[in-house]
């Protein structure tokens, strides 16, 4: 089974790899397929949390949305390591949730599995979530992992 | 570029792991709708007020100096496809910390003053649909609906885009049915086509003109933002970016023609000196069947709809122009701060709103805020061509697009005797002007004097915020 891991550079989309691992059997998949998508319209086309600091270029260099999208995938592609299966990187760029869908039809992915980003209020009134819109149109089953309900308010 | 050393990206080319989304045809309609929103909505008026019945003129000189800057930004493109703008041309060309900077702030300010001036424009339209709310009401909610629309990011559709464009462009064949149907019943007095009505010489009177035409083909530098996305950037990249530049300013003109045939001039300068939208002039005329009142409402739905577009793309260049800063760690480390949901920098789409509002709190008109985008753009874009001579003979192979070197001088040119001219006539600009610059100042100085922590720049940003999330 070939199983696409979305991330867009949060913390969330390292736990979801993370939980995918703590409960699947590796001998059953075959490929994993870290997918990032850069959103080249965005104000930030990719955010990338997760990555050790490193030292900023001296100079006024370019954005390098696309380094951040790289580190951001060889992050999460690094959970996996030495787990078993095949672990491959996919850099995109687009609509998340379409690029998301479009990886997995290509790749005719098993499963699915992306983070769903926020808690609260902005979870139920903000439209437009890459989770929901690739749980409803993904041509196989998806595994959204939610953030753990936080203990207090902050 | 490193992309291809990489053990990972080499495995994914396989099956086109590294597509990228923006094919020639979108970098054409996302050039042509962020230039045709900006100006000719908006400023049209004031133009026919500095010039008279020939500012078609201005719009023809302004669209001329502004592609030749845009020879000179498509001819860096082709070289550096993964640099956002001016700046990094800029610090490429002289590795002048300072002067970098000077050129971002330059870049945020124009974009500022951009937002003010197309939301004074967006008013001026919605006035004309619904008259009730005032003005500065108006421009302020549309600011901040613009900030949370990006904040959530649904401007990302690139089929939104497309379709934005395709409105912007029927507003105006509008105009020019007009024109042509006022043609065709032989009503048109061509000689005020040639008309000069300026308190000066028509040389003068013209430059003013095209101080203010240019405002209208700003827009076009923020095709950088996309170039890292695009497909094949040394072949695509010159020709979307000037041809979607041709092809507005060939509309422009198109469309200044039509609003002088078929207006009387004293309506377009009434319109232009009051902050109305002079554009509608044309459409109040009921020159074309459908009635008059329909036209007027669809037109001003179809004007705000282009202002939008524009507005939309300025709000998106300040919010990363700010993130990229923090993250070079010249101006503090919130502006880097991303929200963990949406993945959009939210404290730098609040400043940046937060200054816009002020800006049309100032009680500062179109014209005005028109001016002081243009005289930053004029001075970044001059620097951009020098940046471009200077690079020449740098990072260039088959693919490079190169600029003729004469266009380029006569760019310079163009750029700076448009900017002199500007600073002579309205001097009180530069009041504003030195107030965006003093806004990114004290953010640099801010970071410079209390930002120490956060030191090794937005990495370091981005995993202070992490025990907040956890």
């Amino acid at each position: 089974m070939h199983v696409i891991v979305a991330t867009d550079g949060s913390r969330q989309s390292l736990a979801a790899a993370k939980h995918l691992k703590s409960f699947a059997d590796p001998a059953k998949i075959t490929t994993i397929s870290v997918v990032a998508v850069i959103r080249p319209y965005a104000a930030v086309a990719f955010a990338d949390d997760l990555s050790p600091a490193k030292a900023t270029s001296a100079d006024f260099d370019s954005l390098h949305f696309r380094d951040a999208a790289d580190s951001a995938t060889k992050a999460v592609a690094a959970v996996f390591d030495g787990w078993g299966p095949k672990v491959q990187v996919r850099i995109r760029s687009g609509s998340p949730a379409s690029e998301i869908i479009k990886a997995a039809k290509q790749a005719d992915a098993g499963l699915v599995v992306v983070a769903a980003g926020s808690r609260g209020l902005s979870d139920t009134v903000l439209l437009g979530s890459t989770a929901q819109r690739v749980q409803h149109s993904a041509p196989c089953p998806v595994l959204v992992v939610r953030p753990a309900p936080r203990k207090r308010k902050k | 570029m490193t992309d291809l050393d990489t053990p990972a990206t080499r495995d994914a080319e396989g099956d086109g792991g590294l597509r990228r989304s923006i094919t020639g045809r979108l970098l054409f309609f996302y050039v042509l709708g962020d230039v045709l929103g900006s100006g000719i909505y908006v400023l049209i008026g004031a133009v026919a007020l500095a010039v008279g019945g020939a500012f078609w003129v201005a719009f023809a000189v302004g669209i001329t100096v502004a592609t030749i800057t845009g020879l000179a930004y498509a001819e860096l493109v082709t070289k550096y496809p993964q640099a956002a703008g001016a700046a990094l041309y800029v610090n490429k060309a002289f590795d002048n910390r300072p002067l970098t900077f000077l050129i971002t702030v330059c870049m945020l300010s124009a974009s500022f003053a951009a937002s003010g001036s197309l939301a004074t424009g967006f008013a001026s339209y919605f006035n004309e649909v619904w008259d009730l709310p005032p003005a500065l009401l108006l421009t302020i909610a549309f600011i901040v609906l613009l900030s949370i629309v990006n904040f959530i990011g649904i401007t990302e559709s690139v089929v939104i885009n497309m379709l934005m464009t395709f409105v912007e462009v029927a507003g105006l064949i509008i105009v020019m049915i007009i024109g042509v149907w006022y043609v065709l019943q032989g009503n048109a007095d061509f000689g005020i086509l040639v008309e000069f009505e300026t308190e000066s010489s028509p040389v003068l009177g013209v430059i003013s003109g095209v101080a203010l035409a240019f405002f209208a083909m700003t827009g076009f530098e923020n095709a950088a933002n996309v170039a890292e996305e695009t497909v094949d950037p040394a072949k695509t990249f010159p020709r979307a970016l000037i041809g979607g530049m041709v092809a507005a300013g060939v509309i422009y003109v198109l469309v200044a023609i039509a609003a002088a045939l078929t207006v009387p001039l004293s309506g377009l300068q009434d319109a232009g000196a009051n902050d109305k939208p002079a554009l509608l002039e044309v459409v109040k005329e009921g020159i074309i069947p459908p009635p008059v009142g329909f036209m007027v409402i669809l037109f001003s739905i179809i004007a705000m709809i282009a202002i939008t577009n524009t507005t939309l793309v300025s709000v998106v260049t300040q919010s990363r122009i700010l993130y990229g800063m923090a993250r070079e760690d010249v101006v503090p480390g919130v502006f880097a701060r991303i929200h963990s949901a949406r993945r959009s920098p939210w404290v730098a789409l609040l400043f940046s709103a937060v200054v816009v509002i002020g800006l049309l709190m100032s009680g500062a008109d179109i014209a005005r805020l028109a001016t002081v985008t243009v005289v930053f753009t004029l001075f970044i874009y001059a620097l951009v061509i020098v940046s471009a001579l200077k690079l020449r003979g740098q990072d260039e192979d088959e693919d490079t697009f190169i600029a003729p070197l004469w266009l380029l001088v006569l760019g310079i040119l163009g750029n700076l005797i448009v900017l002199t001219y500007v600073i002579y006539d309205d001097p009180g600009s530069l009041v504003y002007c030195a107030a965006l610059l003093a806004v990114g100042l004290v953010l640099f100085l801010a970071e410079h004097f209390f930002g120490s922590r956060n030191s090794p720049g937005g990495n370091a940003v981005a995993t202070s915020t992490v025990p907040k999330e956890i």
